[in-house]
């Protein structure tokens, strides 16, 4: 699948500073791999690129609508409840129904945990774009600041 | 004259040596000891030589006499003012101020079931023209100006029960999870949304907001786990996720008081950032067990263990210190980092002997490196 970038998705990734190479690097490895989620023709995928993990949002044609990042690594899932939320996503790995839950991400040499979207059958774990542009950002200036 | 003029010129030297320690548990790092935290409010407005009702009534002076107590117990280099009735005025609330006590709601507007689906929840928009969100604008602004360095923008919707309960009445909230429960959901989850909608103004104004949300009446000595899990964490994870999507966050402060015996296992199912500190208060009559929090907790968040509240106006700092002690010894290696703090607000009246035995118990038994 070619990804393709609407200009809004470019003036988005260009305000958060990822290139259009990596976004489609993001969304070939996912459709390689079966390694995404989706909902509503919809999906969402994710790799690590350097220091970053980047996402990608994109239709079944490829058209992707949203991108973006954090630094933290994520770690694995931490079990909270026996009844977590379920999420709007489904593993396409394992047809599986993806939760809202927790999980422990890293940065800067310290592990703490975070909320996330996991698959609750491969474990594979989550961020959504709004934790991820926002909480998650607001947490790796806070580890930056407290670090220093 | 300012309130800023009544006090000396803050300790930078202080602070930059709390910032550091203070920053421990957020980053793994080992500096110096384990932070106190005996949750002070009107106490710092007394040691000072005001009231309780100064602290309440001029939140620039209160808020200046704790930065400044602070110094003086070596506590926490952050600031913070708040009462356990944030939003009511905009619910329709009359809130009073009183000489003992934090400001108290002095009617319930929801006297019925019709009054429950008539409540509005009122916008960010009508927030800013209310009068909880513009008075923490204006302390903002005034630490801002004259105490920086202390500076956490904050937004509370403490304890989403004991405020819904306080708009229709205790005994009729009670009563209501029991008779009519769609009324106890909508109640807390218009409370829960004027909550979020106040982090949203914080979170927008200040670009982040430390949440602070309690459980409180929901304990085990008024509701089952069940109705703690139904009517207290449902809201609780509600008011943390609606105010993440609109930017709060990322600091957490999880205030689980009362007896939580049995609940506290519902905690578990909260939602958790990287800056989370998790408080509980009580088992039965007795302060929570620190080894039970970290066991339960502790690979999730940062851990705040507890000194009855009561031993803080006891002339028996021994009693302080040993009860210090131990909770510091069962927490001091929990993973994700420990603090120590009361069980509950420290007593306006508390014995300045009291905060000294916590303190020195944290070095006594929380200096890294000595154990």
């Amino acid at each position: 699948m070619e990804a393709k970038f609407s200009a809004n998705a470019k003036d988005v990734m260009s305000k958060r500073g990822l290139k259009e190479a990596d976004i489609a690097d993001v969304v070939n490895t996912a459709e390689a791999s079966n390694r995404k989620l989706f909902k509503d023709g919809v999906n969402l995928a994710k790799k690590r690129i350097g220091e970053v993990t980047m996402y990608a949002v994109y239709d079944n044609n490829g058209e992707v609508q949203t991108a973006y990042s954090h630094r933290m690594v994520l770690g694995e899932p931490v079990k909270t409840t026996d009844e977590p939320d379920l999420s709007d996503w489904t593993c396409k790995h394992c047809n599986e129904r993806a939760v809202i839950g927790s999980a422990n991400m890293s940065y800067l040499g310290v592990t703490r945990t975070g909320p996330a979207i996991v698959c609750p059958k491969c474990s594979d774990v989550w961020i959504e774009e709004y934790l991820a542009t926002m909480t998650i950002a607001a947490a790796e200036g806070l580890f930056e600041k407290k670090k220093a | 004259m300012g309130y800023e003029e009544l006090f000396p010129p803050y300790n930078m030297e202080w602070h930059a040596h709390a910032t550091k320690r203070f920053a421990n548990p957020f980053v793994g790092e080992k500096y110096d000891r384990i932070d106190v935290d005996p949750v002070m409010l009107s106490h710092a407005a007394v040691a000072c030589g005001y009231t309780i009702r100064d602290f309440y009534e001029k939140p620039e002076l209160g808020i200046h006499c704790l930065a400044y107590i602070y110094q003086l117990y070596d506590l926490l280099p952050v600031t913070h003012w708040f009462y356990a009735s944030p939003w009511l005025a905009e619910l329709g609330c009359k809130m009073v101020q009183k000489d003992t006590l934090p400001p108290i709601p002095d009617s319930t507007p929801v006297e019925t079931l019709e009054d429950v689906d008539k409540l509005e929840v009122p916008s960010e928009e009508d927030l800013r023209k209310g009068t909880t969100y513009p008075q923490y604008q204006r302390l903002y602004e005034y630490v801002q100006k004259h105490i920086p360095q202390t500076f956490v923008p904050i937004s509370y919707a403490f304890d989403p029960v004991g405020e819904a309960a306080a708009l229709c009445g205790v005994e009729n909230f009670i009563m209501w999870t029991f008779t009519e429960q769609e009324a106890a959901h909508k109640l807390l989850a218009k409370f829960t949304q004027t909550g979020v909608n106040g982090a949203l103004c914080t979170a927008k104004d200040y670009g982040s907001a430390m949440l602070v949300v309690a459980s409180v009446l929901a304990n085990n000595d008024i509701f089952s786990d069940e109705a703690v899990r139904e009517y207290s964490v449902k809201y609780m994870r509600e008011y943390v996720d609606k105010s993440f999507r609109g930017g709060a966050g990322p600091q957490i402060f999880y205030h689980c008081c009362g007896n939580q015996e049995t609940a506290y296992k519902e905690f578990d199912n909260l939602v958790w950032s990287p800056f989370t500190v998790i408080h509980v208060g009580y088992s039965g009559r007795d302060v929570f067990p620190t080894e039970t929090l970290v066991k339960t907790f502790g690979n999730r968040a940062t851990c705040m263990g507890t000194v009855d509240t009561k031993l803080l106006i006891n002339p028996n700092p021994k009693a302080v210190y040993d009860q210090a002690a131990k909770q510091i010894v069962a927490g001091r290696d929990s993973p994700r980092g420990f603090l120590i703090g009361a069980a509950c607000e420290c007593p306006p009246y508390t014995l300045p002997a009291n905060i000294l035995a916590m303190t020195q118990a944290a070095t006594d038994f929380g200096t890294y490196g000595k154990w």
